[in-house]
């Protein structure tokens, strides 16, 4: 199959994910235990685009806000949309990260690296740029091996006998977030 | 036609035509030095297939150095493209920064493109028929004559025009066989995985949820993977 057909077929998948992310962070006020890693830090802000039916039918919302207005779009995971799209503050240890994620091909869009000590060096001697270009590398490297991390664990439940389970609890979170957006 | 009229020396154009035209019209967006080396960046990832040769250092010094960007500023070329230094993009030769940096290869793929925009080209043209047909004091001009104006047309505003530059940053983890590429514009991608599979000999497989999952999980899980069918979170 082309890839373009794959990623149209199979972009629920990425979808899923955003959606599983964001009720995994949120059921433990925004950390998610990784397996062997312990807690990341993750919160989802500002930023968020659903969608909502499939192919020429689809419709997308963009919603924006602060962290506590996202009820919008929580609320509108509980009218059936899916996201596609999500700003997503990530931290492990000292370091935090800020990225938007796509559903369907997982791109890394206005990634923003933590500060450190070596990216203030400016020079431009070729070790020193040797040096700069190495430590970008390894922080961008480390964000994605988060999101690997937490891509491994939604693929695992997914694809296993716990996967009812779990989708019964997100299901209970959906309907929670749109109650408390009728309500309020 | 075009062709006869301005012959193009390296004629990479034709080279890269079917990227191009999946992608009419689109522009590529590049950024200068945003990415990997500093400020806020989007990139894709990509598994790259295949296995590396022995003398693997020396490879890629010739290959990229085949491949490197020929400046087209003082030709006729509509097109080019090829590998530049991360930290300067006109320095084709490495000279002042390195490819290799510890256990990765970096590079930027560089496109310059004369590019002429719909609407310029539609004015000039029917600025030029209209001088046709006052000249020879004709109502009206056949489809041919049309067409051959507007590819004369074309391919002087092209001459005139010049290349926009776009450069995209890459770095190759080849611990792991992994790449990213700083960009998420379609055509780059498509120019990428041209510019790469020609220098190196090796396949891009761009990284989606679908397939992560399918080298994540065990045969068996993988195979479940594939039966998957969308949730109803509601």
């Amino acid at each position: 199959m082309d890839l373009v057909d794959i990623i149209q077929e199979k972009g629920f998948i990425g979808q899923e994910f955003l959606a599983w992310l964001w009720f995994k962070a949120e059921e433990r006020g925004g950390t998610v235990e990784v397996p062997e890693l312990g807690d990341i830090e993750v919160v989802f802000e500002k930023h968020m685009l659903l969608e909502f039916g499939e192919g020429q039918a689809s419709e997308k919302v963009i919603c924006r806000g602060l962290q506590t207005e996202l009820r919008e779009a929580r609320a509108g995971l509980g009218l059936g949309k899916k996201p596609e799209q999500a700003r997503i503050r990530i931290a492990r240890g000292e370091h935090e990260f800020n990225v938007t994620l796509t559903a369907a091909t997982l791109e890394f869009r206005n990634v923003r690296l933590p500060k450190t000590v070596a990216g203030r060096d400016e020079q431009d001697d070729p070790d020193s740029l040797e040096g700069r270009i190495l430590e970008r590398i390894m922080l961008f490297e480390e964000l994605t091996g988060l999101i690997d991390d937490l891509f491994r664990m939604f693929i695992s439940v997914r694809t296993s006998a716990q996967w009812p389970e779990e989708l019964l609890r997100i299901r209970k979170w959906t309907e929670a977030g749109l109650r408390q957006y009728l309500s309020s | 036609m075009l062709k006869s009229l301005f012959p193009l020396p390296r004629s990479a154009i034709e080279d890269w035509k079917p990227a191009l035209e999946k992608f009419p019209g689109k522009s590529l967006h590049g950024r200068f030095q945003m990415g990997l080396l500093k400020g806020s960046a989007s990139f894709m990832r990509f598994t790259v297939e295949g296995t590396l040769p022995d003398n693997f250092w020396d490879f890629v010094a010739e290959q990229v150095a085949a491949h490197s960007f020929r400046d087209i500023d003082d030709t006729l070329d509509e097109f080019s493209i090829g590998w530049v230094s991360v930290a300067n993009m006109f320095d084709a030769e490495f000279a002042y920064s390195s490819y290799a940096a510890g256990d990765y290869v970096v590079l930027s793929m560089r496109v310059d493109e004369r590019k002429i925009s719909p609407a310029v080209l539609k004015k000039f043209v029917a600025k030029e028929e209209e001088r046709i047909k006052r000249e020879r004091e004709l109502p009206r001009l056949s489809r041919s004559a049309r067409l051959e104006i507007k590819e004369r047309v074309r391919a002087e505003l092209v001459r005139r025009s010049a290349p926009v530059p776009a450069v995209y940053d890459l770095a190759w983890n080849l611990a792991d066989s992994t790449l990213l590429f700083f960009s998420t514009s379609r055509k780059a991608l498509v120019l990428l995985e041209d510019l790469f599979k020609e220098t190196f000999g090796l396949a891009l497989q761009l990284q989606i949820p679908w397939n992560m999952g399918q080298r994540m999980l065990d045969r068996e899980d993988a195979l479940r993977l594939d039966e998957l069918r969308p949730a109803i979170l509601i």
